[in-house]
């Protein structure tokens, strides 16, 4: 196709007569309240013992060191990421990048980058004007900014050439014309100045949400209190930083139809917005996700790219990708918030919690995201695993002008658990508490409610807290080794999957079709998201151990939504918990089907057919009554015709009854303790973490590898953000304007290598779930929680420091050692504790 | 340009230009996909493949600086007859691999070091594996896998020296 | 991915064939070896050489020999060689030591001791992509007229950042350098210059073509100190070598570089005089840290704390020190 000049509003060429008559989808196509679902569809099956428990006493898949379904495909280089999808006459796509913080767009001239030869299409803000956004309530976002840039490398054109070389080459000939604005840079610049509004569709100045919740009477449990500590602590921003920089290849075909391959994690909203913002009902956008190389949220929401992927290839008629180089994977961030938080934290001298209250102002660049999610999560998420009789907090979170901040593992409630266990060690000391045996004061429970209304199913805080304090050797160690090495201790618990769908809707928030024919083999198919986490193996292990198959006769094929059931995706922890209960009745409404005809053929009860390793028996009689699995599959297929089945799920009503009072709440909460060692060089303030020891109630191991994995990947993650990662910007100076970036690359956005990463043990709790598949809840992002607090708990206890910054890094700490006399502090510490006989009541009460 | 190179086992020739990187010819001219570009400037190892067995970095290297050139071993040229190297089994077995973008490099890395030290410490493991950054594991698993390759290579050898 | 931008490639079979094509285009002409430092500059567009010479497999630059004299390497020696080179480990360890401190594995793999001599020098206003330095308005170093580390300042401040050249500067080394005219020998120190555009006095038409380790450099108590976050990777956020010779009467000779501070690696002032006649006691080390301290200003180019980076300037001077005393540091 010929170089082609666009203008505002053009969709491309029409391609055929029907496709200007269906119209794209805006919004949820079922309004909320309207079309109930059925009390018998909310109702979840009712299996012969629960959903709990092994379809026959005990486990031959799950709770086994399986290997993944895509492992080898991996390890030996087959795995295909969006990168490595070539299509014929695919064109490069590359996005102009705004070099101001905050700037009006006054003008765009792209007509010399368009001259080049093999320069196919430059497209505009103006070629894709509808605001989109995660959240239906707070869309502001465009794939292109049309009036304004609102940090340094927000974009604002992308061109579709021969090649990436070529594309690189137009866009240094595309003509921006800026009107430069005041750029706000920070939290306090934010609400000082509302005047210097960075998003037009805040309603009051800079405020991007604030949230103002108050549980019980906090200044009277304050009043009561023996002691109260105060203080204010600061969380750094950080990025994810998979290793896969984000990619998109986009096909619109001849008959109007889309096809976008995207490294994403949510396939099914990323659908919706395509069609939102393109104009393309989704029963023409097929959104297909390749394997993922790590995501960690920093792929949970649409980007640029695939809407600019996809409209250029609908303007040229050509396949478009566009692959994001490692600084544009910083420019999309969506990473952890910058949080300064204020806690005053109640305790009666026996050491219990009297009243928590919280004040937390979050920075958010310069979009919503996940932000309305964020400013709840910042306080929603602390009710748990302590008691709190009264709690409070108010959180604001405000625009910036700077990359838009988003969920990072641990989504919102990573920052407030940091400064409240750090809160908590204080507290410990002050009453010359050990710190375990105050956490264990404070237990919640299990089948309980918090004060906000969070119902609690299973915990298993304490089975964690002792196993750390076991396996670390707490109590030799505690304000017992020399100065200079200390250990620290926290604890934290985290949501599997959200109640509710980010789009209010009532379908199902997961979906599985399960396909068995007479080959004997199985195939599942879920719009489930994987990204290295093993949420393919978790579907095919759930099979296996229904259907006693061989996991190599499995195929799952997931997050297509050509061919796969919605699933709402990977985010929030919620894909094992949910997608596996999808899978679990999907897969035993089969296998009933196939115990039937089998009773019925060798005159037994159902309940003693037995399906494992590939055998079909009766365990009235094994020796005779015996078929393979195949055989089996064959004869219920004759019995009741073509075999396939559906499983979805969906969240019981949950959460407190307020305005806001579902955010937060999960059918199921992990729950996670670590201890840390480290050592601390005190003539160069470098810490080293020499062990982290990590305990987590996952309710069951599904797959004891994957977790482990997760455990290991989210406490490395938690200690990367204590000690080197920041996401900070070059302040203004004379001779260049504020926002740059410090460091956009993988050189000096200092992320841990081998030789950094302290040694990591994992010990797995299972209180196993009531409601989870086989009792299984979260485990992916909890375990990240304590590595921070622990941390710096630990630090005080190696040096006498107090660490409420992040990160601790050695200028940070030298420059705390040479405050006052931290070796007194530290030397008084453990008097103390040792005098009034802290360690003696290890025990509890 | 035509630039010869010897991947695999196999004498190659792709269309190059100069400003061609190895890893550009490995990926879009030979369709040897499985190494991959994470970082655009040799900061991540996500690219690493050995060159007359040790490891380097392909996105900062030159095609042309390899014509009719070294061995270039790929993660696509480390099985043989399609049964997966030990290094690949044991990742595979241990969870060493998880979005497994960042594992042919560390493959190529672990497999350059298996080649000089038959029983690394899991220190000289760690410091063969500094140069690639993975963003999943911890780096745990990883160790623990080209630990049990490297026993399982060892045993491998012994049988087939007393044989 | 970022891309590179076009170049002609040519690749000299002879290292007169080499000279010859450097002084074709004097200027226009990139020499690469390994090309660790060459390709992300290149894919950052902070050259852009109308045609890339590469020397890389050029054989009769690729060498060590023991001499009488001393030892002569080549300058494609790769810094993996050099790091496990027994004869470096035993006669001149510091400098095995700094080449296996030098970023990651994979890069000691394809990195030259010439390649790291030659590194061009860094800053966090500089080593950054095309479009970053777009948005700062660029530099002086390129493309721009201001200094952002010195908003004052005229000339550039970017920092030296290479490992081996500190240690070299201390074992008292000379490189050999070649162009179409000739070779001349100077010793290192007056290899390099404090401009931060171009820290060295290669000129355009030259390459070096040696580095020799005087036979009297064996056997010094030596130390190299290298701060960095990480623990691989990172460049030198400082770095301190240091090399003496004890004699019975004490200390005979005494060379302290500190670098990774500004264009030129700073061999600091007095400390032979401090050293001198003297063991290495707590005063003696504790006096050249000071002096360590006072005669050194890390600036911003470097992207890590200055502050800090001059408060660890006596600290890993000591260490260097003790390194050298063979204490554990």
């Amino acid at each position: 196709m010929s170089r082609r000049p666009t203008v505002p509003g053009d969709v491309g060429p029409p391609r055929s007569g029907v496709e200007a008559t269906l119209p794209a989808d805006s919004e949820a196509v079922i309004p909320p309240g309207r079309m109930m679902p059925s009390e018998e569809r909310l109702k979840p099956p009712d299996w012969p013992g629960g959903r709990t428990e092994a379809p026959h006493r005990t486990f031959t898949v799950i709770g086994k060191r399986n290997r993944k379904v895509e492992g080898l495909a991996k390890v030996t280089g087959q795995a295909i990421y969006a990168d490595d999808i070539r299509l014929p006459r695919m064109l490069h796509g590359k996005l102009l990048r705004s070099i101001h913080a905050h700037a009006r767009i006054q003008s765009i001239d792209a007509s010399e980058a368009l001259a080049l030869p093999g320069v196919h299409a430059v497209i505009t803000g103006r070629d894709l004007p509808e605001y989109y956004g995660i959240i239906p309530w707070t869309q502001d976002e465009q794939a292109l900014c049309e009036h304004k840039a609102r940090y340094v490398g927000d974009a604002i054109a992308a061109v579709a050439a021969d090649s990436e070389w070529l594309a690189e080459e137009a866009l240094r000939k595309v003509r921006v014309e800026y009107e430069p604005l005041p750029a706000v840079m920070d939290i306090d610049a934010a609400l000082e100045h509302p005047e210097w509004k960075v998003n037009e569709k805040a309603r009051d100045g800079n405020l991007s949400k604030h949230v103002h919740l108050e549980f019980g009477e906090v200044e009277p449990g304050l009043e009561r209190s023996d002691v109260v500590v105060e203080g204010e602590y600061w969380y750094e921003g950080s990025t994810h930083t998979p290793i896969e920089p984000h990619c998109a290849v986009a096909d619109y075909d001849p008959t109007g139809f889309l096809t976008l391959w995207s490294s994403t994690q949510v396939a099914h909203y990323l659908h919706r917005d395509l069609s939102r913002v393109l104009g393309l009902p989704t029963q023409r956008i097929r959104v297909i996700q390749p394997v993922v190389g790590g995501a960690f949220g920093g792929k949970s929401e649409p980007f640029s790219l695939e809407f600019c992927a996809a409209k250029l290839s609908m303007v040229t008629g050509r396949p478009v990708k566009i692959l994001y180089t490692r600084e544009e994977v910083f420019y999309a961030h969506r990473g952890r918030h910058p949080m300064r938080m204020h806690y005053r934290t109640g305790m009666r001298r026996d050491g219990t919690l009297t009243a928590v209250d919280a004040k937390i102002h979050i920075d958010g660049g310069a979009y919503s995201s996940f932000g309305l999610v964020t400013t709840y999560y910042s306080g929603q998420l602390l009710t748990a695993p302590y008691a709190m009789p009264a709690y409070r907090f108010d959180s604001t979170r405000v625009f910036t002008n700077k990359p838009c901040c988003g969920p990072k593992r641990g989504h919102g409630s990573v920052q407030p658990r940091f400064a409240f266990e750090c809160q908590l060690d204080k507290l410990a000391e002050a009453i010359a508490l050990d710190p375990i045996e105050l956490r264990r004061r404070n237990f919640i429970g299990e089948q309980t409610r918090t004060v906000n209304g969070l119902r609690v199913t299973s915990n298993g805080f304490l089975e964690c807290l002792d196993a750390v304090e076991r396996a670390s050797g707490w109590g030799t160690k505690f304000r017992r080794l020399s100065y200079g090495r200390g250990v620290g201790v926290a604890g934290s618990m985290y949501i599997s999957g959200t109640n509710y769908c980010i789009y209010p809707n009532e379908m199902p928030q997961s979906g599985v079709q399960l396909k068995l024919d007479r080959s004997g083999r199985a195939t599942v198919f879920c719009g489930a998201s994987d990204i290295g986490q093993g949420s393919d193996s978790i579907l095919a292990y759930i099979v296996a151990e229904e259907l006693g198959l061989d996991l190599r006769d499995i195929r799952v094929v997931a997050a297509d939504t050509d061919l796969t059931p919605v699933d709402l995706g990977s985010y929030s922890s919620r894909e094992t918990f949910m997608v596996g209960n999808a899978c679990l009745d999907a897969a035993r409404k089969l296998r009933l089907l196939i115990a039937e005809t089998l009773a019925a053929q060798w005159g037994c009860g159902a309940a003693e057919i037995v399906l494992a390793g590939g055998v079909a028996c009766s365990t009235g009689d094994p020796e005779r009554r015996q078929m393979s699995v195949k055989e089996a599959f064959q004869r219920t297929e004759a019995r009741v015709g073509t075999l396939g089945s559906v499983g979805w799920y969906q969240s019981p009503k949950l959460g407190g009854d307020y305005r806001g009072g579902t955010i937060g709440a999960s059918p199921a909460y992990s729950f996670t303790a670590q201890v840390v060692e480290v050592e601390c060089e005190v003539d160069t303030g470098r810490v080293e973490v020499k062990k982290i020891w990590i305990a987590h109630d996952c309710g069951r191991a599904l797959s004891p590898v994957a977790v482990e994995g997760q455990m290991e990947g989210s406490a490395y993650m938690g200690f990367a953000e204590a000690l080197m990662e920041e996401q900070v910007f070059k302040p203004a100076a004379p001779h260049h304007g504020p926002g740059l970036h410090d460091g956009p690359s993988l050189l000096d956005y200092r992320i841990p290598t081998s030789l950094d990463t302290p040694e990591l043990e994992s010990i797995i709790v299972e209180s196993v779930d009531p409601e989870g598949p086989y009792g299984a809840k979260e485990a992916g992002e909890g375990p990240l929680h304590p590595s921070i607090p622990a941390i710096a708990n630990a630090i005080y206890d190696a040096v006498g420091i107090r660490c409420d910054r992040l990160p601790f890094s050695p200028p940070r700490i030298l420059s705390s050692l040479r405050q006052g006399d931290p070796k007194r502090r530290w030397e008084q510490a453990r008097s103390e504790f040792f005098a009034t006989g802290a360690t003696a009541s290890a025990a509890g009460p | 340009m035509v630039c010869r190179l010897r991947v695999n086992g196999d004498l190659r020739e792709c269309a190059v230009v100069p400003h061609s990187t190895l890893l550009e010819a490995l990926r879009y001219g030979l369709g040897l996909t499985g190494s991959k570009q994470g970082c655009d400037k040799g900061d991540c190892g996500a690219c690493t493949v050995a060159v007359d067995g040790e490891a380097v970095l392909s996105c900062i290297s030159l095609a042309l600086a390899f014509h009719d050139g070294p061995e270039i071993t790929t993660i696509e040229g480390v099985a043989e007859r399609g049964v997966p190297h030990p290094l690949q089994d044991a990742l595979d077995v241990t969870g060493g691999a998880q979005c497994g973008f960042c594992t042919p490099g560390i493959l190529m890395s672990a497999w350059a070091l298996l080649r000089r030290n038959q029983s690394p410490t899991r220190a000289e493991i760690a410091h063969a594996l500094s140069g690639n950054l993975c963003r999943c594991t911890g780096y745990t698993k990883i160790f623990e896998a080209v630990e049990m390759a490297a026993g399982r290579m060892r045993e491998r050898r012994a049988a087939a020296a007393g044989r | 991915m970022l891309t590179l931008p076009r170049f002609e490639w040519a690749e000299p079979h002879t290292l007169e064939e080499a000279l010859a094509l450097l002084s074709d285009r004097p200027g226009e002409t990139l020499v690469v070896a390994g090309g660790t430092d060459a390709v992300p500059n290149l894919k950052h567009r902070l050259h852009e050489p109308s045609r890339v010479v590469h020397i890389g497999r050029l054989g009769e630059l690729r060498f060590m020999r023991e001499v009488r004299q001393g030892l002569e390497l080549g300058p494609l020696v790769t810094l993996a060689e050099l790091s496990r080179d027994p004869v470096v480990s035993r006669d001149f360890p510091s400098l095995g030591k700094a080449a296996a401190l030098v970023a990651g594995p994979q890069l000691r793999n394809m990195g030259t001791l010439g390649g790291n001599l030659c590194l061009d020098t860094r800053c966090t206003y500089y080593n950054q992509t095309y479009f970053w330095r777009e948005a700062l308005g660029f530099c002086l170093k390129k493309d721009g007229v201001h200094c952002h580390v010195v908003p004052q300042g005229r000339r550039c401040v970017a920092a030296h950042s290479s490992d081996v050249s500190p240690v070299l500067i201390s074992l008292g080394a000379e490189v050999e350098i070649a162009g179409r005219g000739g070779r001349r020998r100077i010793p290192i120190d007056q290899f390099f210059v404090a401009d931060g555009v171009h820290n060295n006095v290669l000129r355009p038409d030259e390459l070096v073509v040696r580095v020799s380790l005087p036979a009297g450099s064996r056997g010094l108590r030596t130390g190299y100190q290298k701060l960095r976050p990480r623990a691989a990777i990172d460049f030198p956020m400082l770095s301190v070598a240091f090399a003496a010779r004890l004699g019975r009467e004490g200390c005979e000779a005494a060379t302290l570089v500190v670098s990774a501070l500004a264009a030129k690696p700073k061999v600091v002032a007095g400390v032979e005089d401090l050293l001198r006649g003297k063991s290495f006691d707590e005063s003696a080390i504790e006096a050249v840290a000071q002096a360590a301290y006072r005669q050194c200003r890390p600036q911003t180019s470097v992207p890590y704390d200055p502050d800090y980076r001059h408060e660890m300037v006596p600290v890993f001077v000591r260490r260097a020190m003790r390194e050298a005393l063979g204490e554990a540091a």
